[in-house]
């Protein structure tokens, strides 16, 4: 069993709604995959029932444990920042510090203490002193000083600015990550994290639309700038979207052959963003 | 073992406030206060008349040296009470920290911070019931002795203003050493009395989306009330009738004022202290312990048990939003 997080038929219920709806997936070790979706599509609710902390119908698996019964075990191997941070307002530094190296068997004192002596945290000051950007990069200090076979980030830049966002991402690349480990990132700034991603999971009401490495993506999809005598034969060929940019419309096609694509205009990949809302279209109509 | 001894801590870190300061803040009132008394008393009072505690204990015009050891008896044997008020602090302080002590997290989500590390729902319940039980009385017996201490000093300072120098008999007297030791004995009783009040309030603190202490004050009484009327309804047609009374003092108050120290002591028991010269510690142990000898006790404590068992799987999965 080589998949980190596996799901077959995944669904959970609140009431009447249905915020996942029997979806299925495999995360394979050593991935870092995006988990993109509007708001109210079910991207949290999949990761809180991966996390154990909700309960849910059907499979579930991670790092071979089923997060109902053995979240306790899970949690060992496991770590996770929940959409805002939010740490409690009495924390000084130096005591969470001291109280995740006390309870966490994977926790780097180093490490965490060589990246908060990056920021303008003091050991003795507490939560409710800090801004929010503070208390984000006490956060993330903490969680990236553990050394989780997979860690799940819920929209973790949430509230920095950029130029900590990109900081942050880097760290995560050349610092944190390695084959060994797993990250499952869902934001909104996809932007920022399409570089990063080796795999792209798009979720839209409970049900996931697209579930794909960045190559496959890039296989399938192509993006093409369409001079205005060429549209009609491009058009023939069923873009899945279409916008203008300074008199030429821009075209996205899935499945067809980027040999055929380059005699119409000029070809490239798709970005996240642009291949995420063609997919999404029609989700507020 | 080693994440209890942190989950404790970060019990501690967060409730510094009520668990040290409060009763130190109220030590310190009452050393001034009843010191300020005993000095004031020495400089400006009669000097026939000694009081001990309010009473009157004792004439200055010749005294005999029976009575002169019996005063030191009660002192030595009784200066613990004088620190208690501390110890209803400890009730106040602990009722409400059980009230929050699974509320607070889920209200501010930071309970997600603490979901993310290896931390069972079990332990994590289980440090709030050791704080409540254990950590926070502990930190009240040594401040109260301190504050004890420093009042029986004061008194003694100012009864030998009076020409009663009481200083050498009370140290001689074992149960000046003894006191903390005993009062470190009531705590298991302490504990089991208080395991039903402790369960119920937390078992709320889990449950409660808001308004917790309404919750967990309000539903007992609006329940006693229902029974009330319900006798007054059936009154007219039956004989059947709902013991209100014994809801109120069998459920409801094991359930509530389970954290006051000494309220295991019945009408009773006071009545036999009463009758004793200064406080018999012994004896008083003995009828703490002897109140463990009772069903209710036990039916109550396997209850407050149950309570925390459904406030550890409640916390679970208390999914906020």
């Amino acid at each position: 069993m080589n998949a980190v997080l596996s799901a077959r038929g995944l669904t959970k219920r609140y009431g009447k709604r249905t915020a996942v709806d029997g979806i299925d997936f495999e995360v394979p070790a050593g991935r870092i995959v995006g988990l993109i979706g509007p708001n109210g599509s079910g991207k949290t609710t999949t990761l809180k029932a991966a996390l154990g902390l909700i309960p849910f119908d059907g499979q579930l698996t991670v790092l071979g444990f089923d997060p109902r019964t053995q979240r306790d075990d899970l949690m060992k191997e496991v770590c996770f920042i929940a959409d805002v941070a939010i740490l409690p307002r009495w924390l000084r530094v130096k005591d969470a510090i001291d109280f995740v190296e006390g309870v966490h068997p994977r926790f780097n004192r180093a490490k965490a203490e060589r990246y908060i002596a990056n920021t303008k945290l003091k050991p003795s000051m507490k939560v409710k002193e800090m801004s929010k950007g503070m208390i984000v990069q006490l956060h993330l200090a903490l969680v990236m000083a553990i050394d989780a076979k997979l860690l799940v980030l819920d929209e973790p830049t949430l509230g920095l600015d950029i130029i900590y966002r990109k900081q942050f991402y880097q760290n995560l690349l050349e610092d944190y990550f390695d084959e060994q480990k797993t990250i499952v990132i869902t934001t909104h700034q996809v932007e920022e994290v399409e570089h990063i991603l080796t795999d792209l999971m798009f979720i839209r009401e409970g049900k996931i639309v697209l579930a794909a490495s960045m190559e496959e993506i890039a296989e399938r999809y192509t993006e093409v700038m369409v001079p205005m005598d060429k549209v009609g034969a491009a058009s023939a060929l069923a873009p899945i979207d279409q916008r203008t940019v300074f008199g030429k419309s821009v075209m996205l096609f899935d499945g067809v052959s980027r040999a055929q694509l380059s005699q119409l205009g000029e070809t490239r990949n798709p970005s996240v963003a642009d291949l995420f809302v063609a997919t999404m279209k029609g989700t507020y109509a | 073992m080693k994440t209890m001894k942190w989950l404790l801590r970060r019990e501690f870190w967060e409730h510094k406030g009520a668990f040290v300061w409060a009763p130190v803040a109220v030590a310190a009132a009452m050393i001034l206060l009843v010191g300020g008394g005993f000095l004031y008393a020495m400089t400006f009072g009669s000097p026939e008349q000694v009081q001990f505690n309010g009473h009157t204990v004792m004439q200055i015009n010749g005294i005999p040296p029976a009575l002169r050891y019996k005063v030191a008896h009660i002192a030595a044997s009784g200066y613990m009470g004088l620190a208690a008020p501390v110890f209803i602090v400890l009730a106040v302080v602990v009722f409400f920290y059980c009230l929050s002590a699974l509320h607070d997290d889920r209200k501010d989500r930071s309970i997600l911070f603490w979901k993310s590390l290896p931390l069972s729902d079990r332990d994590t319940v289980l440090s709030k019931v050791l704080t409540a039980v254990l950590v926070a009385p502990l930190v009240t017996i040594a401040i109260g002795t301190v504050a004890a201490l420093a009042m029986l000093v004061f008194g003694l300072i100012g009864t030998a203003g009076k020409g009663l120098n009481l200083f050498a008999p009370v140290l001689m007297e074992p149960n000046l050493y003894l006191a903390p030791l005993y009062m470190l004995a009531f705590l298991p009783v302490y504990a089991m009395w208080a395991l039903p009040t402790v369960g119920w309030l937390l078992l709320v603190s889990s449950w409660a989306r808001s308004k917790v202490f309404l919750w967990a004050v309000g539903t007992p009484l609006i329940v006693a009330l229902l029974m009330k009327w319900f006798n007054v309804l059936v009154g007219h047609v039956s004989n059947a009738q709902i013991d209100v009374d014994w809801f109120l003092s069998e459920v409801v108050a094991r359930g509530l004022t389970g954290l006051v120290p000494g309220i295991w002591l019945s009408q009773d028991h006071i009545r036999v202290m009463n009758q004793q010269e200064g406080v018999d510690p012994m004896g008083l142990l003995g009828m703490s312990y002897g109140t463990l000898a009772t069903p209710g006790v036990w039916i109550a404590a396997l209850l407050g048990a149950a309570m925390l068992y459904g406030a550890m799987r409640m916390r679970r999965y208390r999914d906020e939003g």
